[in-house]
């Protein structure tokens, strides 16, 4: 049996090329936000792109921050991207600031670039701040392709890995079974399959 | 990404075709200088000029009509159809194209691809044109037997920089491009990509700034903004990035 993934829809995604890129590896993806189909899944991916305070009510109204939140404590492993690991965190300051779902720990605020222009747009070696499954195989500084004027200031322990663009950023995020990456890992050729591969190992290795 | 509004030449008037067959087509301006200013008007920051009739004859017809469109407008212009060798290849540029697109040609003359590529370099762009993952001849009239994602990455080890992509199937009509197809020919080089064909819809354009691969950067629109679905100014907005 294949590994099933659900990615949630709360209508700001870039979901299907995360579910072409699944596909791609062998899984099976699921585009979805309903509760049963969630709950089914061998792990959960949370998309997403644009603003924080507008997707975080779209995922309450949605009732997805109860769901999510019931995933990880069933130790379901879950992956945000961009915008989606974003959510993750404690809080924001984008916009005058939201409250996120704070499964990993830490504010997210605007991008330091260093007078650089913002957005952040292109490829950046992403350096692994610490060993962790989600990046098996995957050479540190190994470019991956970014889209954002937000990052992630995480605490100590769950930072995974960083980029520089003006300034060292994080990128890059794990606590026990939840991960999140600020850059595109279905937009990131060969290295971003792996990552996502990695994942899906992930979720199957976890005992239903 | 960049939006490029599409002018096929044929006849001196400028036409629409519907799926490339030449007996379904539509006429929109009967000079195409009027639709270069008009698109430019609007924003365009680069034109895509075809010379249809070139593309069939096997050589440029629409030289003047090339020429008065790059005198008119601020914007570059890249230009195809018919072009075939090194002389008409240099014929265009001088007539004022920032690029050439040429076609069949690169498939089937190896020494001619070399040749301009020497030459120009990144001025040259290679139109692949896909029907059912298969590569398509002589102004679409032929149907090929290469796979569209194998030519990509063989032209794209020969030097190839940038590659047009159509979707023979969607090209005007208006109902989406191929998405799927456009990712597999992204995945294939690490050259650019322009993708064409199908966009009727300011959702068209998001859903290809959202999911398509960052060396996607452009996308032609012909009918949808003939047909003033949206304006130029409109299907800029929908194609910026969103960032978060």
């Amino acid at each position: 049996m294949t590994t099933r993934i659900a990615i949630l829809d709360y209508g700001m995604g870039n979901l299907r090329s995360v579910e072409k890129a699944l596909e791609h590896i062998g899984a099976t993806a699921e585009i979805t936000n309903d509760a049963d189909a969630v709950r089914t899944a061998d792990g959960v991916i949370l998309p997403g792109v644009g603003a924080f305070p507008k997707a975080m009510s779209r995922v309450r109204e949605l009732g997805l921050d109860e769901l999510i939140g019931e995933r990880r404590e069933a130790g379901v492993p879950i992956l945000g991207i961009c915008l989606g690991l974003q959510l993750l965190f404690d809080s924001t300051t984008e916009l005058g600031g939201a409250a996120g779902l704070g499964l990993l720990g830490g504010e997210v605020s605007d991008l330091d670039a260093d007078g650089l222009k913002v957005p952040h747009i292109g490829w950046s070696p992403v350096r692994w701040e610490k060993e962790s499954r989600l990046a098996d195989g995957i050479e540190t500084e190994t470019p991956f392709y970014f889209v954002h004027s937000f990052a992630p200031r995480p605490e100590a322990g769950d930072l995974l890995g960083s980029a520089a663009y003006g300034a060292r950023f994080a990128c890059a995020a794990e606590r026990d079974n939840v991960f999140g990456v600020q850059f595109h890992p279905e937009k990131s050729s060969a290295a971003g399959l792996r990552l996502l591969s990695n994942f899906t190992r992930i979720c199957a290795s976890v005992p239903a | 990404m960049i939006l490029y509004p599409a002018i096929d030449i044929r006849g001196g008037q400028a036409v629409r075709l519907l799926q490339g067959d030449y007996a379904r087509e539509t006429v929109f301006d009967a000079d195409p200088v009027d639709a270069a200013r008009r698109w430019a008007g609007d924003g365009a920051e680069f034109l895509h000029v075809v010379d249809l009739d070139g593309a069939k004859a096997g050589a440029s017809q629409n030289l003047d009509a090339v020429r008065w469109i790059a005198a008119a407008v601020d914007c570059p212009i890249q230009v195809g159809g018919g072009l075939r060798d090194a002389e008409s290849v240099a014929a265009v540029l001088e007539a004022g194209a920032e690029r050439v697109v040429i076609g069949t040609a690169a498939l089937r003359d190896p020494e001619f691809l070399d040749e301009v590529l020497a030459e120009h370099g990144e001025r040259v762009v290679v139109s692949v044109d896909a029907r059912d993952g298969k590569v398509a001849l002589a102004g679409w009239t032929e149907a090929g037997e290469e796979g569209v994602v194998e030519t990509v990455a063989e032209l794209s080890s020969r030097g190839v920089a940038r590659f047009l992509c159509t979707a023979i199937e969607v090209d005007g009509t208006m109902e989406g491009p191929a998405l799927g197809e456009l990712s597999r020919i992204a995945a294939a080089t690490a050259g650019r990509v322009i993708a064409s064909g199908g966009v009727g819809s300011l959702s068209d354009l998001k859903a290809l700034a959202r999911e398509a691969a960052p060396n996607v950067e452009g996308v032609i629109v012909g009918r949808a903004l003939y047909e003033h679905r949206f304006t130029v100014a409109e299907g800029k907005e929908a194609l910026t990035v969103r960032d978060c």
